[in-house]
């Protein structure tokens, strides 16, 4: 086994290491005094304690928040409820006539025209939607490598646009986790930490990029989304059944 | 008896306005503990505690109860703490002061050892200490205060955080980084 790195030694003092890296540190004195250090410098960072509250805090908290709260109101019961539920019962049963009638519309159509070899319809629309998250992602890394003006305004749609990718990207790379496509998984994993990084950094400045770009390797995960991207792209272009993940 | 969270968040839901107090009596001193902790000073800390109090009660609608109304608070005050951090001319303060003084936000540290020089030096390397916390980005700042100081696991900073654990991970392991590299030479000559 090659000896451990700082950040495995890091995760040891944390006691999230691995048995592996427990065992070799145990055998290696190298390591051993590598985590020496590592210890000693982790050991010796501490913040100031925290002041103490006394027993009447939460007490004081109330005291001032609770004038700001409005209550909720208190449920309705009796006709009102009786013609919500009807009102949902029938948009239900409207919604489920619909659903089978298309269902029912489909099947005839498909017999019609016997094209065998079309995708499931609904894989082809789930290539698209990842497909457009691929595109999205690349043309904010490509914006984030080229990123070096102090333009506040410019700073802030990259940040807005990672925002809301941020949130797309945990469902994709959760998704792509549980199919077992563990290349997707692992790319958005990586691409998550970089839109964690820029959104929520409100006061991104040229500075901020410029750490992240270095600090998160931009640049390898740029290549490995267009990787990704060309993958799905083919697929998406590709007659029969799609390989991927199903969102 | 003692009611459950779970139980006062209905009470609470059913137009009790009230039985919100016991949770914010409940969950208030552990909400300013990581407030603090993040935030770095007293008076920040406050209002973040009256902030993820007031959020955590305008969302209360849609608390599921999948965690403890603990955890879901704390979530709720780590985030507000990372947004106030962010905040331009708000930056969190770790000094280590001689008095404790709200107006100065410094807190005071007890000294062992009374040698001035010693003194000195702690002096130095806590001031190393608070610019290099400083130089963190939010997240990663937050992910280390979570880590090093709450003794949260990476599953419970990436709930928090509402990031991929691997994500978690790594920003401990930058922030981890980045405080070694900046107070080596500082740890050299102590």
């Amino acid at each position: 086994m090659n000896h451990l790195t700082d950040d495995e030694l890091t995760e040891l003092y944390y006691a999230e290491g691995t048995s592996a890296a427990n065992a070799h540190l145990k055998a290696c004195r190298e390591c051993s005094a590598q985590y020496s250090r590592v210890k000693r410098s982790l050991d010796a960072i501490d913040t100031p304690p925290v002041p103490q509250r006394g027993a009447d805090y939460g007490d004081r908290v109330w005291e001032t928040l609770q004038p700001r709260l409005i209550p909720f109101e208190k449920k309705t019961r009796g006709w009102a409820n009786w013609k919500a539920a009807a009102l949902v019962a029938s948009c239900a049963l409207l919604l489920s006539a619909v659903f089978l009638g298309g269902r029912y519309w489909e099947r005839v159509s498909t017999n019609k025209t016997s094209i065998a070899s079309t995708p499931p319809t609904s894989q082809r629309v789930i290539l698209v939607v990842l497909t457009d998250h691929l595109d999205r992602t690349e043309r904010l890394l490509v914006q984030l490598e080229h990123a070096g003006s102090k333009d506040r305004t410019a700073n802030a749609e990259l940040q807005s646009e990672a925002q809301e990718l941020l949130a797309s990207n945990r469902l994709y790379r959760v998704t792509a986790s549980n199919a077992g496509d563990r290349e997707l998984a692992g790319a958005l994993d990586r691409l998550e930490g970089v839109l964690a990084e820029i959104a929520n950094d409100p006061k991104l400045s040229a500075a901020d990029i410029e750490r992240v770009r270095n600090d998160m390797n931009t640049k390898g995960i740029l290549f490995e989304i267009r990787v990704l991207r060309a993958r799905s792209s083919d697929e998406e272009s590709r007659p029969g059944a799609a390989k991927g993940v199903t969102i | 008896m003692q009611r459950s969270d779970h139980s006062i968040v209905r009470a609470v839901l059913a137009g009790d306005k009230e039985a919100y107090g016991a949770l914010v009596r409940a969950h208030s001193a552990t909400v300013f503990r990581v407030a603090f902790r993040i935030a770095g000073n007293e008076a920040d800390a406050e209002e973040i505690v009256q902030e993820a109090f007031l959020r955590g009660y305008q969302r209360l609608e849609g608390y599921q109860g999948r965690s403890a109304f603990g955890t879901w608070i704390y979530r709720i005050a780590v985030n507000c703490a990372l947004n106030r951090i962010g905040q331009p001319g708000v930056e969190a303060e770790y000094r280590h002061g001689d008095e404790s003084d709200p107006e100065e936000k410094t807190v005071q540290v007890a000294t062992k050892d009374a040698d001035p020089e010693r003194v000195l030096l702690s002096k130095e390397i806590s001031a190393a200490q608070d610019t290099a916390m400083r130089r963190l980005t939010p997240t990663e700042k937050s992910a280390f205060v979570l880590r090093h100081l709450e003794e949260r696991t990476t599953s419970e900073i990436a709930e928090v955080l509402n990031i991929a654990p691997n994500a978690a991970k790594q920003a401990v392991f930058r922030a981890v980084q980045k405080l070694r590299r900046e107070l080596a030479p500082l740890r050299g000559n102590a």
